[in-house]
């Protein structure tokens, strides 16, 4: 699709170019593909790979917004209805319940059961016998339980799964591609411009519109433009622990805050959350402070938490966009979550007279499907056509005939199989094929989230995988209880095949180690500490692998 | 009353009671579990003693010449281990590069392979977490000049292993070799390659054998025509569990007697000693007096000391615990703090107050990985400290 120039520099044309290869980014790369209107998404780093995979993984009811924010409560339902219509293998319907402790306050409660009834938000009480019957770690003290439509979101796979949508109408994506400049053409966008960060070679596109979907960097990009932002970057941290806690999503009900939200994941629940003000998008190093935080805090809802095994801790940065003016200057530790979770959608012609040039920043996880209809409704708008949204019906994956199952569960253990189908899709019919003619590989390579060999050799031969996390976030690997003990080891041979492509293997593994070290690090105690024993065992003992020497190049 | 009670039957624990009852002491080993040995290559390491005795309050500082004559002990204890004090010897991983090791079973010892000029790498079908071509290319590139060629085996026997795909651990494949039949497959390998021969200097790379398990196979690789050498593996591994097997086999030979399943509960102190340790079992508590105690509980591992968020202790004394101030470190194969934390001691191991250095109990000896400030994985020391601790305690007690 690009066409070598001069040496060491590749030209690109679209209509639109988007920068930024998260939630939004990809899911306005979706929508303009269904519109017939030609796309390019440019990512400097995996899709996915920033805060549209650090967050709780929790698809919203709005309930939590019921009392600050209507218009974001209201937006949350819809699309939470819409997406699991449209993306249901993304998305485990695991409901949630907001749960009242004593002291907090019984106005709150009030005004939330009222703000829910406006949304159109369905809430119904749940008797507190019944309610520690279902969730018998909750604490006991609980004083009401009411029940809203909460989900569980893989926010790695909806954001793949946009973007293989989007493909398959022709929309196209870089990842490991640095936008380092949007370029001008006097009034107008004319492209960007930027480096492939796998090749260290240049690159250019031309288009005539040019999205910033770029999250928190959103303010850095818009300025090589000429245009200005304000955006804040807070950083919330979350901890993953070993099991499901809980059955289904746990709010405390009261006035958001940190460290209130349980969401269970697969075979894990994820703790959250924590706001602070970083300075830099790349700040998402969670610390033993914030760690012990959100312990104290979680204690409340689950008396013993600091006896639960964590398994790793992360953080994401929200990009928040500071419209109120009043707030500037003034910032303060609670301001992070006063400052508006409605998204917006910025004009820079309207706003700076820069033709051709929009950035949508702030919003959330769950509404990201009506962030990017409002972008792509004004692309479109610009570029005169006048297809319409098709996003809220088409569903993101086709899907998978029944017999794929039969065939699933006939080669696999059940479990493994269901998570693989939910991974895959039909893209399944391959790795069953690879396991058909070699039993060996429907061998769980990873055994903690159960990935097959083939799964992962799949994965690894992927021509959008070029680092071992990138194999992880798209099936898993790695993170589970052992957080990479086994499986880092186990890949190693599937990735030496793929030849140059992961060298020099040695320090692939070690980056991959180091990755996985940066989650555990603040949670280093309990059983967590024994599995770092055991892993730097096999690692720095056992295979003799150093920080600065390679093995296998 | 024993003389000496050891807590915890690692590799440690395991060599301190051999020593104590080989010195005539009666000694009893309580051990929660089986020790680390079955997650480790088998080889030991000692590490660069003469720097890390520098290192002021490294074990090896407190130790001294100790150091050597747990190198030589050993040698003794087990006969099919191979090592020269002062020069150290080469194994290969299981990704077929090579290692330093200090004391290595024979087979292990990589050192035929530096002047073959042609290496035949067996590949036993299936066998478990062994990557062929990973092995070859690594070989390939530590042995330019060599001709590397793979030698594929199916076995019929693992034939309903193979039809569901099912991986071969290696201890499964040791125990085959050691069998009648394997030993027999063994003798027809070895002869066919033999034949094969082209030149006066090849090798064998032989992974999943562990002859050091089993002394018949040890006798066949011995009249073999060619060395063959053998590679450690991927946990579990047999040769660890091997050393494992030897140690424990060597501490009843010698009359002791061991308690595995349970551990030790608590240690009731009275008046600046240890007189009684609590043994909970089937929901009853047992407690055993002695006169001397050894704590070998095996670190964070080993769960000897447990951290929380909060805190760090000792799980059986409660002995005061240094803990170094930094926990971790950005490079998780680097140097990592945690790593130093545990119980600091006197020349004769006495558990001291890492405070006031004073010690805390006259008839207490603490060894292995229980010990402060230092890190098996950055010193390359984890065999030689553990080995050394014990055999001191072991010749105090």
């Amino acid at each position: 699709m690009g066409q070598g120039l001069e040496k060491g520099s590749v030209r690109y044309s679209a209509q639109v170019v988007i920068i930024g290869g998260g939630a939004t980014g990809v899911g306005i790369l979706r929508d303009l593909s269904l519109r017939g209107i030609s796309a390019l998404l440019i990512e400097q780093g995996d899709l996915a790979h920033g805060t549209s995979s650090r967050f709780h993984g929790l698809l919203h009811s709005g309930a939590r917004y019921a009392v600050k924010d209507p218009i974001s409560a209201a937006e949350c339902i819809q699309e939470n209805a819409i997406l699991k219509r449209i993306a249901p293998n993304c998305l485990v319907p695991t409901g949630g319940w907001f749960v009242q402790m004593p002291g907090d306050e019984m106005d709150y409660m009030e005004a939330w059961l009222k703000g829910c009834q406006t949304a159109n938000i369905p809430v119904r009480e749940i008797p507190v016998q019944e309610a520690l019957e279902q969730e018998p770690l909750l604490a006991k003290d609980v004083l009401r339980v009411f029940e809203v439509p909460d989900a569980a979101v893989d926010g790695f796979k909806l954001v793949w799964d946009n973007a293989k949508s989007a493909r398959r109408h022709g929309g196209r994506y870089l990842t490991y591609h640095r936008v380092n400049e949007v370029l001008r053409d006097g009034e107008r966008v004319a492209g960007v411009q930027g480096e492939n960060l796998l090749t260290g070679e240049a690159f250019t596109v031309d288009s005539l519109i040019v999205v910033n979907a770029t999250g928190a960097w959103a303010d850095r990009v818009a300025a090589t433009a000429g245009a200005s932002l304000d955006v804040v970057c807070d950083k919330g941290t979350l901890l993953a622990f070993n099991r499901r806690l809980f059955q289904r999503v746990i709010n405390r009900l009261r006035s958001p805050g940190d460290g209130d939200i349980f969401v269970p994941h697969e075979t894990i629940t994820i703790l959250g959350t924590t706001s602070d003000r970083v300075d830099m998008p790349s700040d998402h190093q969670p610390t033993a402070r914030e760690v012990q935080r959100l312990l104290d805090l979680g204690e409340t809802l689950l008396p013993g938490i600091a006896g639960k095994r964590v398994i790793r801790a992360f953080a994401g940065v929200r990009p928040l966009h500071r419209e109120d003016r009043e707030l500037a200057g003034s910032f303060d530790e609670e301001e992070g979550r006063e400052v508006s979770r409605t998204f917006a959608v910025i004009d820079h012609e309207a706003e700076e007279g820069i033709k051709g040039f929009l950035s949508v920043v702030g919003g959330k996880f769950t509404t990201y499907r009506l962030m990017a209809e409002k972008a792509s409704d004004w692309v479109a708008g610009k570029l005169g056509e006048t297809a319409p949204c098709r996003t809220a019906e088409e569903p993101l994956l086709p899907a998978f005939p029944e017999h794929l199952r039969q065939e699933a569960l006939a080669l696999l253990p059940c479990a493994a199989a269901e998570k693989m189908l939910e991974r895959l899709g039909q893209e399944a019919v391959a790795v069953l094929e690879r396991i058909r003619e070699d039993p060996g590989k429907g061998q769980l390579l990873c055994e903690c989230e159960m990935v097959t060999v083939a799964e992962v050799e799949k994965a690894v031969a992927d021509p959008d995988a070029h680092h071992l996390a990138d194999v992880r976030r798209k099936t898993r690997l790695g993170m589970g209880t052992c957080q990479g003990a086994f499986c880092t080891y186990r890949a190693l041979p599937l990735m030496w095949r793929e030849g140059e492509k992961y060298d020099p293997l040695g320090r692939e593994l070690v980056r991959f180690l180091n990755q996985r070290w940066k989650g555990i690090r603040p949670i280093l105690w309990g059983e967590q500490l024994r599995e770092t024993e055991f892993t730097r065992a096999i690692y720095a003992g056992l295979l003799d692998l150093q920080d600065n020497k390679t093995i296998t190049e | 009353m024993w003389d000496g009670l050891v807590i915890g039957g690692g590799i440690a624990g395991l060599m301190a009671g051999i020593r104590a009852q080989e010195r005539g002491k009666r000694v009893l080993i309580v051990s929660e579990g089986t020790g680390s040995l079955a997650f480790a290559s088998g080889g030991l390491d000692f590490g660069t003693v003469e720097q890390l005795r520098k290192i002021e309050r490294h074990p090896y500082a407190l130790l001294g010449e100790t150091v050597e004559e747990a190198f030589a002990y050993f040698l003794q204890c087990c006969p099919s281990y191979h090592g020269a004090w002062g020069r150290t010897g080469m194994a290969l991983t299981p990704l077929g590069t090579l290692r330093a090791a200090d004391l290595l079973p024979e087979g292990l010892d990589a050192s035929p392979l530096t002047h073959a000029n042609r290496i035949v790498l067996v590949v036993p079908e299936g066998l478990k977490d062994f990557f062929p071509e990973v092995v070859k290319a690594n070989l390939q590139k530590q042995f330019i000049s060599s001709n590397i060629q793979l030698k594929r085996i199916r076995l019929k026997e693992f034939a309903d292993w193979q039809a569901i795909g099912k991986p071969i651990p290696d201890t499964v494949y040791a125990k085959f070799w050691c069998s009648e039949q394997g030993r027999e497959t063994l003798k027809n390998l070895i002869g066919e390659i033999t034949r094969k021969m082209v030149s006066d200097s090849e090798t064998l790379v032989f992974p999943g054998l562990h002859a050091a398990a089993c002394p018949e196979v040890e006798k066949i690789l011995a009249q073999a025509p060619l060395p063959v050498v053998e590679m450690t593996s991927f946990p579990p591994s047999a040769a660890g569990q091997a050393l494992y097997d030897r140690l424990r086999g060597r501490f009843k030979a010698l009359g002791g007697e061991l308690l595995i399943g349970s551990g030790v509960e608590r240690v009731e102190v009275e008046s600046g000693q240890a007189r009684r340790a609590i043994v909970k079992s089937k929901g009853k508590e047992i407690s055993f007096t002695a006169k001397v105690f050894v704590l070998a509980t095996g670190g964070f591992f080993g769960r000897g000391s447990v951290a929380s968020s909060t805190e760090v202790r000792e799980t059986v004394l409660g002995l005061p615990l240094y803990v170094p101030p930094e926990w971790s470190e950005s490079r998780f194969l680097g140097e990592q703090p945690y790593a130093y934390t545990g119980v600091e001691v006197d020349h004769s191991l006495h558990p001291c107050d890492p405070v006031t250095g004073k010690v805390l109990l006259e008839n207490v000896f603490v060894v292995g990985r229980m010990l402060a400030h230092w890190d098996p994985w950055v010193g390359h020391c984890g065999g030689g400290v553990s080995l050394s601790s014990g055999f001191l305690a072991g010749g105090l007690l």
